[in-house]
């Protein structure tokens, strides 16, 4: 588990029926829709600044929260047509520009030979830009959290096995157990880890849409960002 | 769709043939005008011809309405033209100099052009009708 | 809770599958994607036969049901609509084996046969518009030849579309007339180059800017086509005086034999008589 990036924000808990992100801004939920969007986007964010502008981690989590505490307090919201690009375009140039003023302000104060080669960390891969980075981490995300949502769900309503036989073959590395050896292992009949999974796939499912749906403006864009995420 | 009737769809082929023979072997008739000889007695060249035109109309209307083939009916015209020409051409003959070749040749030809506008033109024998 | 690449995707993957328990449908492949979802190859347990299984992704066409009624030859047949249990509208409709028309169109294909297809997707749409069914999307992927030549349109009803340009009307709304835009687009596409003038000229109209200046619909299409093929003026193209009279010969080559032949005759005797 990362301690450098855990986040400020109330990630784990339990999403509602999420209103779109137009309709919480505009009933005045500017703080609720913010939470989500941290709760999304913080590591793509910091993610992105490390390997775009070169930041060391401590570096980045300083611009990745002040991007945050800042940036964002200006009519941000406001301002976003989905019509022109999805609203995790938008975020992510902010960041860019935010991050480049940053950086040029930093910079005017520097000593000089700030030359820091340093690896980003076990996701780095060279042939990915930043952009394909911030992308693939905002997915990463969206998963992530869909599984916790996913997790609290089967605990909730007493589907623990279910979400054991889902964890254990869908979230296995490497290679996938067969349907034979996981229903000898919990016992229970081979037609149930088909049904279990398919269940908690389709719960899964449900869930990253949730979330999504409450960073996106409206049923276009969150269509074609759940696209974006399959494809 | 494709032979689709050209013109007046109202007149039968009988009729249709008369009329084409009565116009084409009148016109046949006067190119003899060309001839000077022929010129004194153009009138009564120009009433034969159209006569044998319209009989030549009248059995070509009547194949063309129970046999629908173009083909066919150049065929029968013409032979029907041939057939009528010698004929006016044994008269003629007998009058004074031959002229089997200016009657029939001719005579062939308008044959087959009533043969071919009578399968165009005019209505057919319904009862008749292949279906297609 | 860290997820590693591999297994992000595979749940990426996973999550797309519709979960088809409690439908007829056993999933086998997916074949394609389009304007409005997934399409799949399903196998329909009861009668034994293979389906496309179109998912769709959201918002459900509003007009299902109304594509699901129309009965034509050339639209593919829909068995039947229905919910997902992870909440997304489907329907089965009948597994089209052939080829896409740009496909069926770059191996060999005379005019006479491409003249065919339009003949059969502007028959269809006339079908539809009759219904109240605008496709709104008619292009050449939407266009399929089966394995006897059949053809069938499919997609119908396709409200937002990030579609090929060339084949979209340029008004906003969308109704009867931007599908004839699109048939005419079609016409084009189909086309040889060079193509005969009377045929550009109607693929032109039909993409007139000024939808008034199109056909009114699509039989009107298909009416001057048949002129074209029957060898009569268009309604779409004035022709030039030449081409008019070599039409007229075309059409009446045996009258005009069979006259120069009398006056070919009637030159030979009369000189055959000088001599």
């Amino acid at each position: 588990m990362d301690a450098d990036t855990a986040i400020g924000g109330h990630g784990d808990r339990f999403p509602s029926t999420q209103l779109s992100l137009l309709e919480a801004t505009a009933s005045g939920l500017s703080s609720e829709a913010l939470d989500r969007v941290i709760t999304i986007y913080w590591k793509p964010v910091y993610r992105f600044i490390r390997l775009k502008f070169h930041k060391n981690n401590e570096d980045a989590k300083d611009l990745t929260q002040g991007f945050f505490a800042t940036a964002l307090e200006r009519d941000f919201f406001a301002r976003f047509d989905p019509e022109k690009a999805p609203f995790r375009t938008y975020l992510r140039m902010a960041v860019e520009r935010f991050a480049a003023n940053q950086h040029a302000a930093a910079n005017r104060q520097k000593r000089g030979g700030d030359i820091e080669f340093e690896t980003v960390g076990e996701q780095a891969v060279s042939t990915d830009s930043p952009e394909q980075v911030f992308e693939r981490e905002w997915q990463r995300q969206l998963f992530c959290l869909a599984l916790d949502d996913l997790r609290a769900h089967s605990e909730g309503c007493g589907k623990q096995l279910e979400f054991q036989i889902f964890q254990a073959y869908d979230l296995a590395e490497g290679e996938h157990p067969s349907y034979a050896e996981l229903a000898h292992q919990h016992g229970v009949p081979e037609t149930s880890v088909t049904n279990y999974l398919a269940w908690a796939r389709r719960m899964m499912r449900g869930f990253v849409m949730e979330r999504l749906r409450g960073t996106t403006a409206g049923w276009r864009e969150l269509r074609d960002e759940m696209r974006r995420v399959w494809s | 769709m494709r032979n689709s009737i050209v013109g007046g769809n109202t007149m039968n082929k009988i009729v249709a043939g008369l009329l084409f023979g009565l116009i084409l072997g009148a016109l046949d008739g006067a190119t003899a005008w060309l001839y000077p000889e022929a010129r004194p007695v153009l009138t009564s060249i120009m009433i034969g011809s159209s006569i044998k035109g319209m009989i030549v109309g009248l059995f070509s209307g009547w194949f063309a309405r129970k046999v629908q083939s173009t083909r066919w009916g150049i065929v029968v015209g013409s032979a029907l033209g041939l057939l009528f020409a010698f004929l006016v051409a044994i008269m003629d003959a007998t009058k004074g100099q031959p002229h089997y070749l200016e009657i029939m040749l001719p005579g062939f030809v308008v044959g087959a052009i009533i043969g071919f506008l009578t399968q165009r033109i005019g209505t057919r024998d319904l009862a008749n009708q292949r279906t297609r | 809770m860290e997820l590693s690449d591999s297994v992000l995707d595979h749940l990426r993957r996973v999550a797309a599958l519709p979960d088809l328990s409690g439908t007829r449908y056993e999933l086998e492949g997916e074949i394609g994607r389009g304007g409005m979802g997934i399409v799949y190859d399903a196998r329909d347990r009861v009668l034994d036969r293979h389906v496309a299984l179109k998912v769709l992704d959201l918002i459900p066409a509003g007009e299902a049901q109304l594509i699901a009624a129309l009965e034509h030859p050339a639209i593919v047949p829909v068995y039947e609509a229905g919910t997902l249990p992870d909440g997304r509208e489907f329907y089965a409709m009948k597994l089209i084996r052939g080829a896409r028309l740009d496909q069926y169109v770059a191996r060999q294909s005379t005019l006479a046969e491409r003249l065919r297809l339009i003949w059969r997707v502007g028959e269809a749409l006339a079908y539809a518009h009759s219904h109240g069914i605008i496709h709104r999307d008619l292009k050449p992927q939407n266009v399929m030849v089966g394995e006897f030549g059949e053809i069938y349109v499919m997609d119908w009803g396709v409200k937002a579309i990030a579609g090929t340009p060339a084949f979209r009307a340029p008004e906003i709304v969308l109704d009867q007339r931007s599908d004839i835009y699109a048939l005419g687009a079609l016409l084009r596409f189909l086309l040889p180059e060079p193509n005969p003038p009377a045929l550009g000229a109607i693929a032109a109209k039909a993409m007139s800017a000024d939808p008034a200046a199109r056909y009114p619909d699509a039989p009107a299409l298909l009416a001057d086509i048949e002129r074209f093929e029957q060898g009569m003026a268009v309604d779409a193209w004035p022709e030039p005086l030449w081409h008019r009279l070599r039409r007229f010969a075309s059409r009446n080559s045996v009258l005009l034999w069979l006259l120069a032949a009398y006056t070919i005759a009637k030159f030979v005797i009369f000189f055959l008589r000088k001599l």
